[in-house]
């Protein structure tokens, strides 16, 4: 099963990193997922596929109550982001799963129904979570056409769903990114591959930039804090993406 | 009967060869149809001495429409049970995704599932059993309707034959047919038996 790693804590406010199962299948794209709680309230943020289901679900559970889950989060629209949906449904159905206005009536295809989906308009929108406001921020063409963020002020975490992904070597897989030199090389493929429009790359990094982020947690990798997100918007901000290596 | 337990993907594989039984049975339905067509030009043609053979030819050609109709019937049931398959095939999923989460579960994640398991389990087999008991038994009646309605083709097509001796210098022509006749009939009782094998779920 998956660790489940508390980053942030702050009175009832915490982050919950969901990572790192070592007995994933080798076919499986790792993927992280984030419980951000309030008191009793709660959000999941990109709840995963199907198949890791059962590693996400035990992991969470042992540091809170999955019933009590009635939010969930979907950057986009991926298979590895949301096909669980229909799973976390089982165990409440009146959960509500907030995700971009275009893929709204695409991801019922995983499952829920006409009450189950929250879209959000292109400009973004608040979410709340126990009285706290988190802020989805357009990160459109990133790599999905309707794609979003979720920032947490109070926290100063931004979940940056498939940007600053990096898909690491066994041995190199510590949660946060310790040398950013090393750790950049397996996420450049990526972005280059994965990020279309270079237009969209540079408003996401105007927008982040007025951000005050203290953590930028990705889908895949590792977690980057204090100085590497500077260095990690820097990066980004000069890669050239929209690329296939022939 | 195959329930949740069960792999119920077989189940919709097993769909798939009803239905072409059944494709076959159609395609054999119309080539009676045909076949009659011809049969009563023919007894037309042989005059007073195949008047008997044109009257079994007509009655053959309808049952060929009455075939065909109470076989697309069949399909349309066959098909409306792939719904019932596919929702135990993702029933089957699940069960198994839920499964290994038990399985790596601890503490409260564990007691969470224990108990959802229990009430869905119930729930959702005895709606099964009944979904799937009313559809095995509208296939099987429609099966062995189907069968009695053949059983008078089998009739017909052996009375044809005994006709077909009394047709003078067309005897032999209208002999010809009578067999292809029973023959084909034949063929379709033989894809039935395979139908009333395979239709339990
Ligand atoms: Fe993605
Ligand atoms: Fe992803």
């Amino acid at each position: 099963m998956k660790t489940a790693r508390v980053i942030y804590e702050e009175g009832g406010h915490r982050w919950l990193a969901l990572v790192r199962d070592p007995n994933r299948p080798e076919y499986l794209i790792d993927t992280n997922e984030y419980l951000v709680s309030v008191g009793d309230d709660a959000i999941l943020l990109d709840p995963g596929g199907n198949e890791i289901f059962p590693a996400v679900f035990s992991a969470l559970s042992t540091e809170f109550d999955p019933r009590k889950i009635d939010k969930l989060f979907a950057s986009h629209q991926d298979p590895d982001i949301i096909s669980s949906l229909s799973l976390w449904l089982e165990f409440n159905p009146q959960i509500k799963c907030h995700i971009s206005w275009l893929w709204a009536s695409f991801v019922p295809h995983f499952g829920g129904n006409q009450d189950t989906f929250v879209p959000i308009p292109d400009g973004g929108a608040d979410i709340f979570v126990g009285g706290q406001r988190l802020q989805a921020i357009p990160a459109h063409y990133l790599h999905s056409s309707g794609n979003f963020h979720l920032y947490d002020s109070k926290a100063k975490i931004l979940f940056s769903g498939d940007v600053g992904a990096a898909l690491l070597p066994p041995g190199e897989d510590s949660l946060f990114v310790e040398d950013f030199d090393r750790h950049i090389r397996h996420a450049e493929t990526f972005h280059r591959r994965w990020m279309g429009s270079e237009r969209a790359k540079r408003d996401w990094c105007d927008r982040v930039s007025q951000l005050d982020i203290e953590m930028l947690c990705p889908q895949h990798g590792a977690i980057y804090r204090g100085a590497h997100v500077r260095r990690f918007i820097d990066w980004f901000a000069q890669l050239e993406i929209g690329i296939v290596r022939r | 009967m195959a329930l949740a337990n069960q792999d119920p993907g077989c189940e919709l594989r097993r769909i798939v060869r009803i239905n072409e039984e059944i494709k076959s049975v159609i395609a054999r339905a119309f080539k009676i149809n045909l076949m009659a067509m011809n049969a009563i030009f023919l007894a037309k043609r042989a005059g007073q001495s195949a008047l008997g053979f044109g009257v079994l030819s007509n009655e053959l050609r309808r049952f060929a429409m009455d075939l065909q109709r109470q076989m697309t019937q069949l399909r349309e049931t066959t098909y409306g049970s792939v719904a019932t398959v596919t929702a135990l095939v993702k029933q089957a999923r699940l069960n198994n995704v839920l499964e290994r989460a038990r399985r790596e579960a601890t503490g409260i994640g564990r007691g969470v599932i224990d108990e959802f398991m229990r009430g869905r389990h119930g729930f959702a087999h005895a709606r099964q059993r009944e979904q799937i008991g009313a559809l095995n038994r509208r296939l099987s009646q429609m099966i062995a309707d189907t069968s009695q309605l053949v059983e008078l083709g089998s009739v017909l097509a052996r009375s044809a034959k005994i006709e077909a001796a009394y047709g003078g210098p067309f005897s032999a022509a209208l002999m010809q047919v009578s067999s292809d006749f029973e023959n084909t009939i034949g063929e379709i009782q033989r894809s039935l038996a395979s139908l009333s094998k395979q239709r339990e779920l």
